[in-house]
């Protein structure tokens, strides 16, 4: 398996298992429902991975390096928060974006400092500081809800560019960059070599604390960013947004095939995974079916193709 | 004490053999061992000492041959087995666990029970004051082992071994970690041992010990038995004779050359309980070398001359600027260091070659934000092709290459930084014969280039033929200086600590 | 038995500090009603995070107990309305969190998949199939003899307490005096080494799952006995409070060591502080930031102290 990726047109076993899935969820919901197949819809499906989506650039990158992330729901939250009180206090709505995306990125930066300097493991310093952030954004807001953005505020999250939602051009600059960024620059590389050996990172000299500080920033950012489209897309802000988000980006990625323990997979998989998961909620959706039953196929999409990778894996053995 | 030669010895091996791959590990060897005797295991890196006792504790099956328990033909399929037959190997720690107490180290997998499936507590206590009191140690029960010292480890080691009631008591590298205080209780255990009929087979590269504690000593050199003797019948100078065996001839490719300024400067290096005092010189165009025992501190050093590992105190110049203890400090400035672990610290065995060869000057492959991908593929086929890369494929993984291709990767890893100085550790452990060569050739070329090196082998024919000089470490320290064409004897002496203080410029 | 003291002692101290602080400033804090309060309010959490620090001890994680938690509230609930006798009650919703848990296991052993990933799905799969059937309705009108093992007490102390300190006495006693109890700790430290031993690694990875799953079936007859209603979504982030609980009691998130008394400071740790903020006027919406940073405090204060014991070492 070539560890490396770039923008390669060839594709891993792994990443033909998902556009094979993604194909059989494209055809069975064409069948369930006939508004699933037309070009609004499919909009309208990237509306909603958009933010997840933002999410899960995030952790791709994260889990790469062998870690986790599980603080970003909250710090979509906090961000949201942030977005919202400085908004309220009289600030340009766009200058109060802004700092809601750099609370994030330092939320994040916080996350990657913790883990390399004191040395926890991530999923315990994340898991605190899940708790951290969310119980900042509720401290903050004391439970209350920020309201009446300005009406050019909302382009971000219903607005239109043509047919194309305006979230989805954002979302896919960031993937095109983080694409560029993983596969095709010299800090994608050092992110990699860290991923699959970092003992051996480090015995070649590659700054390996760096690199993590601003993956964990990176995530933190990104979750900010996703912070500031919820609010939004749903014109408000309140402490509890991007509940349960973690969970998703991290199925996004491992159903993308990206590798938990690190150094194997990338972006591309985690778009695959996103859209399957996407297309399987909005396809369930247009066909009246509830969504505890999307949540049971997503739960078995997952398992299934990581049980189908881990036998293709051992098959070639 | 040994019994009368009619009766069959507790254990027999009868031409061993064990090839893997293309190396012939074991051809044929013979060892016996009798009751209530120590019996030392002596040779080489590689002379099959570790081969050999694998296949008596069931980690191997071999080719051929038969072992015997008191006359009786065993087959010993795994551990668990050997376990059963009476046989226990003291292991480097790798059997225990860490965050269980002493008490439960010694009987966790086969603990006495009560009814209800209970453990019975009490009974282990009874049994292991047993054991203890058998080995005339008292070690505090219910402490946590990962919080005692290494010679407590193997202490619990040889208790669990007994409280399995081992009849057969196997210590590869016993005293490797321990103090001097901690080896000669550790000897003391071992005659109490032996006077309760325990048979010991001791393999130590430290041969004064095995002057002090054994009763036979068996050489092994490349897989054969090259002589087996009672110890009082043998001196020092026929057991290194026996070890080094082949003439040290012209299979070390060397053109001395006089040796230029100072690059590498190491002075009074020193990180408690890892080595102490270090002072060292590298000069342009000639390799040194840093001989010892496994765990006598030289792999410490150079991790801490690199960065990795941090020191106390001491001072590192490179080229006469002070180096701080950073790799990529160490590497910007033109330090390399090719790590002794080449799959957990040398290789990136998942990448391909391209990727590995690279990872050291990536800062260099920057080209508009991106990664130059072209120079990278430059840079890989130009050492591909002067390390005589095979298969000369820079896409393919590492993890598909040879061992002696796999250790090229990584050279080329750091020539492509272009390094002024060089320390090489264990560069052709698990090396084949061809690879070696070329690594051999090409060390030469690079000293001619003006190049330092610092060369770490366990390896003595190699560390001598290669060398312009030699440090030897004992325990942390260097304890010898000494010239080229120095006698393979005087070496050995020197790391297994017979040559304590003997300073030759 | 190995004990690790440090973070017991740290944890205690923490605790007699924050009593300090209660003494002066909110002295209404120390009566009876309040202890028992907090109790009652940790002793479901406390029997889960036995069974989660099960899972932690191997080496693994457990993230779908919340939904396991939902599940067996539903079918607990459901029996019961039906006029099953308490006893068979109990019987499901313990059986109905071995079985989640079994399968769990069955993932993580036979297709060797990250238990993160594992039940990372199952998490989904569970409650989604639970609301789906329940069609997210709720679940009132509970007998009076299903909310009495709740709300009623026993030789004057409420029930949930009695049941946590049977729960965690009986774990403390598997854990330490079982080959079983044992054997979680030797695959966790040194899996290579248990399968020397003569240890079923397997077997004791898939059984740490079934034990969660029936102790959070456990919790759940203290938890869901509680209110009046049964929600649909109930269990909503449970994992991260009862992980919290582990982790914070000391358990080593890779595996190996911890200990049952650690588990019960961890979940009164929880427990308290969120009380205490009440009690000291800090509003409510502030709780959870700061139970987050004392987690955080604990697990960095523990980081530390590990790591000057141990130092990069090897080679020769």
């Amino acid at each position: 398996m070539k560890a490396q990726p770039r923008l390669r047109l060839r594709l891993s076993v792994a990443e033909l298992v998902l556009v094979g899935a993604l194909a059989l969820a494209i055809l069975v919901m064409a069948q369930l429902s006939p508004q699933f197949l037309t070009v609004r819809n499919l909009f309208e499906v990237t509306r909603f991975v958009a933010e997840a989506g933002l999410i899960s650039l995030g952790m791709t990158a994260v889990i790469l390096t062998g870690g986790i992330d599980l603080s970003v729901g909250s710090i979509l939250g906090l961000s949201a928060i942030i977005t919202g009180v400085f908004f309220h206090a009289g600030w340009n709505v766009w200058l109060a974006a802004l700092t809601g995306i750099l609370a994030g990125t330092l939320a994040g930066a916080l996350n990657g400092l913790i883990i390399t300097r004191a040395g926890i493991p991530p999923l315990i310093v994340t898991l605190a500081t899940l708790a951290i952030y969310r119980g900042l954004a509720l401290g903050i807001s004391q439970g209350q809800a920020y309201r009446d953005y300005p009406e050019g505020f909302y382009s971000l999250g219903q607005g239109y560019l043509g047919p194309v939602p305006v979230q989805l051009i954002v979302f896919a600059l960031f993937s095109l960059v983080f694409v560029l960024l993983l596969g095709r620059t010299v800090f994608g590389r050092t992110l990699y070599a860290i991923g699959n050996n970092e003992t051996a990172a480090r015995f070649s000299g590659l700054p390996v604390d760096r690199v993590k500080l601003i993956i964990y920033s990176l995530s933190g950012m990104l979750s900010g960013l996703a912070g500031v489209i919820f609010v939004s897309r749903l014109s408000t802000a309140k402490a509890d947004a991007g509940l349960g988000y973690e969970l998703d980006a991290i199925t996004a990625v491992v159903l993308g095939g990206t590798a938990i323990s690190g150094g194997q997979g990338g972006i591309w998989g985690t778009l695959l995974g996103l859209f399957i998961v996407g297309i399987v909620r909005n396809g369930m959706t247009l066909a009246f079916i509830n969504a505890d039953v999307q949540l049971v196929f997503i739960g078995l999409i997952l398992i299934a193709a990581v049980t189908l990778n881990q036998v293709l894996r051992r098959g070639r053995r | 004490m040994a019994e009368s030669p009619q009766t069959p010895p507790l254990l027999e091996m009868e031409g061993i053999q064990k090839r893997f791959g293309g190396i012939q590990a074991l051809k044929g060897v013979d060892f016996d061992l009798r009751q209530g005797e120590v019996h030392a295991l002596v040779g080489e890196n590689g002379a099959g000492k570790s081969t050999l006792i694998k296949i008596l504790s069931g980690a191997y099956q071999p080719d051929a041959g038969t072992v015997r328990l008191e006359g009786r033909a065993v087959e010993i399929a795994d551990p668990r087995q050997a376990r059963a037959l009476g046989i226990a190997t003291i292991y480097q720690e790798t059997s225990l666990y860490p965050d269980l107490s002493v008490l439960e180290n010694l009987f966790i997998g086969h603990q006495p029970r009560r009814g209800w499936g209970r453990l019975d507590w009490a009974a282990m206590r009874r049994q292991a004051r047993e054991v203890f009191a058998q080995l005339g140690v008292e070690l505090p029960l219910t402490a946590r082992l990962g919080d005692l010292g290494k010679a407590y480890a193997q202490l619990v080691e040889i208790a669990k071994a007994l409280a399995q009631h081992a009849r057969i008591l196997v210590m590869d590298e016993a005293t490797a970690a321990l103090t001097a205080d901690d080896v000669e209780r550790l000897f003391g255990i071992i005659r109490g041992l032996r006077e309760q009929g325990v048979a010991i087979i001791y393999i130590s590269h430290r041969l004064e010990e095995v002057f002090r504690v054994a009763d036979r000593v068996t050489v092994l050199r490349d897989g054969e038995r090259v002589g087996a003797e009672p110890v009082a019948e043998v001196d020092q100078d026929w057991l290194i004779r026996r070890m080094v065996g082949r003439e040290l001839h012209t299979l070390y490719p060397r053109n001395y050359r006089p040796p230029g300024k100072v690059l590498l400067e190491v002075r009074g290096l020193s990180r408690a309980g890892a080595f102490e005092g270090v002072d060292l010189e590298v000069h342009e165009g000639e390799i040194v070398g840093l001989a010892g025992l496994v765990g006598s501190g030289r792999s410490e050093v150079a991790r801490a001359i690199f960065g990795i590992d941090p020191y106390d105190a001491g001072t590192v110049r490179l080229s006469g600027q002070p180096l701080p203890p950073r790799p990529w400090a160490a590497v910007r400035k033109g330090l390399a260091l090719l790590p002794e672990d080449r799959s957990r610290q040398g290789a990136i065995l998942a990448m391909s070659v391209r990727a590995n060869m690279t990872l050291a000057v990536l800062p260099d492959l920057q080209r508009g934000g991106f990664l130059d991908e072209a120079k990278e593929l430059s840079i890989s086929k130009r050492f591909i092709q002067a390390l005589q890369l095979r298969p000369p494929n820079p896409d393919l993984p590492v993890a598909n290459l040879s061992g002696g291709n796999q250790q090229k990767v990584v050279l080329g890893k750091w020539l492509a930084t272009e390094p002024r100085v060089l320390i090489l550790d264990e560069p052709t452990q698990g090396v084949d014969v061809g690879a070696k060569a070329e690594i051999h050739q090409l060390m030469d070329r690079l000293v001619g280039q003006g190049v330092g090196i610092l060369m770490i082998s366990s390896d003595l024919p190699e560390v001598l033929g290669m060398t312009d000089r030699l440090l030897v470490m004992h325990r942390g320290k260097i304890v010898a200086r000494l010239p080229r064409g120095s006698a393979p004897d005087v070496v050995m002496r020197a790391a297994t600590g017979l040559l304590e203080e003997a300073h030759v410029r | 038995m190995y004990v690790d003291r440090g973070r017991q002692i740290s944890i205690a101290v923490f605790l007699l500090a924050l009593a300090g602080v209660l003494l002066a400033a909110a002295p209404s804090f120390f009566s009876l009603g309040n202890f028992k309060d907090i109790l009652v309010n940790i002793s479901y959490v406390a029997i889960a995070a036995l069974g989660m620090m099960m899972v932690i001890l191997t080496g693994q994680i457990d993230i779908s107990v919340g939904a396991t938690l939902s599940i067996c509230s539903t079918l607990a609930a459901t029996a019961s309305k039906a006029g099953l006798p308490l006893g068979v009650v109990f019987l499901i919703s313990i059986g109905a969190g071995a079985a989640l848990g079994l399968v769990n296991g069955l993932l993580v052993t036979r297709f060797k998949i990250h238990s993160i990933i594992v039940t990372l799905g199952t998490l989904s799969v569970f409650r989604g199939t639970l609301i789906y059937f329940t069609k997210g309705a709720w679940i009132y009108q509970l007998p009076e003899d299903f909310r009495g093992v709740g709300l009623g007490t026993f030789l004057g102390l409420p029930n949930p307490i009695w049941a946590m300190a049977v729960v965690l006495l009986a774990g403390a006693w598997v854990l330490s005096a079982t080959p079983w109890g044992r054997a979680l700790y030797a695959v966790g430290s040194n899996p290579d080494a248990a399968r020397l031993s003569g240890i079923r690694v397997p077997f004791v990875q898939a059984s740490v799952f079934v034990a969660c799953g029936a102790l959070v079936g456990l919790a759940t007859m203290f938890y869901a006995t509680r209110f009046s209603t049964i929600q649909s979504n109930t269990g909503q982030g449970f994992e991260f409070l009862v992980i919290t609980a582990v982790v914070v009691g000391g358990t080593n998130i890779f595996g190996g060591s911890g200990t049952v008394l650690g588990v019960a400071l961890g979940a009164l740790l929880v427990g308290v502080t969120g009380t205490a903020l009440t009690f000291l006027k800090i509003s409510a919406y502030w709780e959870q930031a700061l139970q987050g940073l004392f987690i955080l405090l604990a697990v960095a204060f523990d980081a530390l102290r590990s790591r000057r014991r141990t130092r990069t070492g090897g080679g020769g």
